[in-house]
């Protein structure tokens, strides 16, 4: 299937010169931008109101639309008429630039990532290793922000950002590795295809071979591992509201505040991509469209890690750091080495 | 009441078990007389032999609870007393009255003695004007370190208003950072923090992210309730005021604190059925309290207002609906009056006899769940056993009490130790758990709410078929209550967060002489320093919140 810029430039008759490409491609990229952010609108204002009010007990907002959706238009122009307070001693441009980092690197992930009905705006062949490049770089504008924000709250909250992504990220890549054994490419689409593959038929009903299902525990593993990434309970420590404040973007207000937010959110939505992609066949589903089907598993992500922010305590760093390091990293080095002894015996 | 001559009052000292003529001896040429409180008898001491004094009652005569130092200002002295009692049996107490001249305002430090001195004696420097010697950090601790003069002291201008300008507070890390100690790193948790529950400033020295020094700085809340209620008569215009010291809402059992000082000053006796209503509103109370403290300590644990907090708080506001039926109030209730309570259960008794037993009938679900998803979890264990720990004798150091005490296995509750009120009536259990941790800490509020759950039920089934025309909900008590001059009596109960106690003494007017709130959470808070030396930044927050201390009642 074409990508999704080549099929904008046949669409509108531009193809063919450099230049036309590169409108085509702005084109798509504003698409998937578009779509993924809207995603970040439903989500943030509305959609984690309501998830949490409905896990505690509450109604939440209702008063704007239909179950309160109108809300986020209002919170939209609230949150962007405030004023941009910036602390004494700051240290610019890194403190201006973090948010833009934290925001958008999550949201250059997304172009890899097959959504289903041809929406893929680039296929390279290390889209995996692009994918979590850029997902990590979301780090840097974490410690940026909070060690330009000249406040000691922001500071142990980047210190606690870098330690957390480096016990996580490993592990994090191995077991994302124990798929790539199994499919032997890094390229998105080829690990999409490989999953659309039968595994097994039960009853008439043909179960494809997700490697959630050909291997559950590699799944549960990047599960968990994906919580710490995008720093949601019991991981929530860089930003840890009960101990320091809101961690590295507690001096950030206005639509640098904003920008992190949004970042955060389309991490959330990022992480839950990377899952879809590699253990939940990516778009694929019966009968709905892919882009639906992908969707559904994005937001499955997002509901799971909603479930985790409301249920469970949050740990200690150091105790995150030694469940990392002692347990994740052993597990998932378990998880690889098994795995290509498998896929080594099997083949 | 000092003097000699006062010593040979013939009124009985309802003080059994305590033999004053042995301790007299024991003490030695330290005492100069002997006094008679209503609690207790007292032995005025020299101010220069205040440690040998304490420390001998420490450690030959086991009193080794300092409840509470009171001081004040009398015309010709300043007087300091020691209010001691055992952990053991706290119906054995003794007082150690320490006079200082007016001119020469200076004693001797408790603070070697008993750790908790070091707050009680700042803040009697800090209100009254006394100067400790061999104190080891003697500044203070409610007002402002620039305050002017001593505003409970007699010489002190209460008209002149006082302004604290932000320049003096400018940079609060000024005097704590020093340059040549690159290792650590001074952090001002509070007074806006979101985990301080209140307004408290932690002054906190880290080293990385572990804590190598905390010193709690409180008095954000300080609204001169001691002195309020010295302005106020004893029958009507004091008991408003205990609602605002523990407002978690432990309203009920402040008001109680109060009102049995002042019962005992005066001689009033309460008729059982008031004491039932007393004791059953104490319980709903205390759970109120306890589910606050839970739905709290979650938060501090789980960092958000998550599931956890919100159920508590849905758990609480039922026991919010009882007492509001109950006093008309949510949180202020001003329900007791000297002598019982201000009215009978409400019309019709069926119906609020009904929303209690409901609330009761659900409650071993709701706190099974709480098990279920709080102290059964993995997660909230590995942050909880073994952080913040605080072993039996330093908490003893430390004068505390309640449920951070009976989490450190310190077996010590008032209503059963010294029992008012109905409670000796009741079957009912003294939780306490060994570990001293976080852990334990929440575990005991947990308990304790099961067993106040029991006693609530029983006081119901007395309230239930109590005759009608026993009904007596208020002893007759004098409009003017005037206890006579110079008797003094310290009382405590035991409320949500501790023994909650009040010293009185009278000066023969309708108005106390001098009227000091021993306040729990004041001592327990004490201790957070040797909780969490040593540990990291979270385990701090989940110390402080594990106990559970309401500002207003530290700073009152």
């Amino acid at each position: 299937m074409a990508l999704l810029p080549e099929a904008i430039g046949d669409l509108l008759g531009i193809g063919g010169t450099a230049a036309t490409d590169f409108v085509a491609a702005l084109l798509g990229a504003a698409l998937v931008g578009t779509l993924m952010l809207t995603n970040t609108a439903l989500a943030g204002p509305w959609a984690k109101r309501k998830i949490t009010a409905s896990f505690t007990d509450r109604i939440a907002i209702d008063r704007i639309g239909p179950a309160g959706i109108g809300q986020i238009i209002p919170d939209a122009l609230r949150l962007m008429s405030k004023e941009l307070i910036v602390p004494d001693g700051v240290d610019r441009p890194a403190w201006d630039l973090a948010p833009f980092i934290v925001a958008g690197s999550a949201l250059m992930g997304f172009a890899v990532i097959p959504m289903g009905n041809g929406i893929h705006l680039a296929d390279p062949e290390t889209g995996l290793a692009y994918v979590f490049a850029m997902a990590s770089v979301a780090s840097i504008g974490l410690v940026m922000g909070g060690y330009a924000s000249n406040n000691k709250y922001s500071f142990l909250g980047g210190l606690r950002a870098v330690a957390q992504n480096l016990a996580y990220e490993i592990p994090l890549v191995l077991t994302a590795a124990s798929v790539v054994i199994f499919t032997g490419t890094l390229q998105m689409s080829e690990i999409v295809a490989v999953q659309s593959e039968t595994l097994a038929t039960v009853g008439g009903v043909a179960i494809p071979q997700w490697f959630a299902f050909v291997n559950p525990f590699a799944f549960a593993l990047f599960m968990i591992a994906n919580l710490a990434e995008v720093g949601r309970n019991p991981f929530d420590i860089p930003e840890a509201p009960t101990e320091i404040v809101a961690g590295y973007q507690t001096e950030y207000s206005s639509v640098y505040f904003v920008l992190f937010y949004l970042g955060e959110f389309i991490h959330i939505f990022l992480g839950g991509a990377i899952i879809a992609t590699l253990f939940l066949g990516g778009p694929a589903g019966p009968v709905l469209p892919g882009i639906v089907w992908f969707m559904i598993k994005i937001w499955g992500v997002f509901m799971f890690t909603q479930w985790a922010r409301s249920a469970l305590p949050r740990l200690r760093i150091d105790q995150l750091i030694e469940i990392g390091w002692k347990g994740m990293l052993v597990l998932s080095f378990v998880n690889l080495l098994l795995t290509a002894v498998i896929v080594g015996v099997v083949q | 009441m000092s003097t000699q001559k006062e010593s040979t009052d013939t009124e009985a000292v309802e003080t059994a078990g305590v033999d004053y003529d042995r301790l007299e001896q024991l003490l030695g040429d330290a005492v100069i007389g002997r006094e008679s409180h209503v609690n207790a008898e007292g032995f005025v001491v020299r101010a220069d032999a205040v440690q040998d004094a304490l420390g001998t009652l420490k450690e030959e005569a086991g009193f080794d609870h300092l409840s509470l130092l009171s001081a004040q200002e009398y015309d010709d002295r300043f007087e300091s007393i020691y209010h001691l009692k055992k952990y053991d049996d706290p119906t054995q107490e003794v007082s150690v009255v320490v006079p200082t001249s007016r001119d020469h305002p200076v004693s001797e430090s408790a603070e070697p003695v008993f750790r908790t001195a070091d707050w009680h004696e700042r803040e009697a420097y800090d209100l009254v004007g006394i100067d400790y010697e061999d104190h080891p950090n003697l500044k203070r601790i409610l007002l402002p370190e620039t305050w002017q003069g001593h505003p409970l002291s007699k010489d002190y201008n209460q008209e002149k208003p006082q302004v604290v300008t932000l320049e003096e507070h400018k940079n609060p890390i000024q005097d704590h950072q020093n340059p040549d100690d690159t290792d650590t790193m001074f952090l001002n948790i509070g007074p806006h923090h979101p985990a301080t529950h209140g307004v408290l400033h932690v002054e906190t020295v880290l080293d990385g992210e572990q804590v190598a020094d905390v010193n709690p700085d409180i008095g954000y809340l300080h609204r001169c309730e001691e002195q309020m209620a010295q302005n106020g008569t004893y029958r009507y215009q004091i008991m408003p005021y205990p609602d605002r010291w523990d407002y978690g809402p432990g309203g009920l059992i402040n008001e109680w604190a109060y009102a049995r000082a002042a019962e005992d000053l005066a001689d009033i006796e309460v008729p059982e059925y008031a004491q039932v209503i007393r004791t059953m509103g104490a319980e709903l109370s205390r759970v109120a309290c306890h589910m606050l403290a839970v739905g709290t300590f979650a938060l501090d644990i789980y960092g958000d207002f998550t599931a956890l907090f919100m159920y508590a708080m849905r758990d609480r506001e039922k026991v919010q609906n009882i007492l509001e039926d109950l006093t008309g109030q949510r949180m202020m209730f001003n329900y007791l009056r000297l002598g019982g309570v201000v009215w009978d259960i409400p019309e019709p008794r069926e119906e609020f006899f009904e929303k209690i037993r409901d609330f009761l009938d659900d409650l071993p679900e709701a706190l099974d769940e709480y098990h279920d998803m709080i102290t059964s979890n993995e997660i909230f264990q590995t942050r909880c056993i073994d952080t913040g720990i605080l072993d039996a004798d330093t908490a003893k150091e430390y004068g505390v009490t309640g449920p951070v005490a009976r989490g450190s296995g310190i077996d010590y509750d008032l209503r059963r130790d010294d029992p008012y009120g109905y409670y000796d009536e009741l079957d009912w259990d003294v939780v306490t758990e060994d570990g001293g941790d976080n852990y334990a800490r929440f575990l005991v509020r947990m308990r304790e709410v099961e067993q106040s759950a029991r006693i609530i039920e029983q006081c119901v089934d007395l309230l239930e078929e109590w005759p009608d025309d026993e009904r007596e909900i208020q002893a007759n008590v004098p409009r003017t209550v005037k206890p006579e001059a110079d008797k003094e009596v310290y009382r405590a109960v035991e409320g949500a967060k501790g023994e909650l106690g009040i010293y009185i003494r009278s000066d023969g007017t309708d108005k106390p002489g001098r009227f000091k709130i021993r306040s729990p959470c004041f001592n327990n808070l004490s201790a957070l320093k040797e909780m969490s030396r040593g540990e990291m930044i979270p385990d701090l927050v989940a110390t402080l919140g594990s106990l559970d201390v309401i500002l207003g009642e530290v700073d009152r």
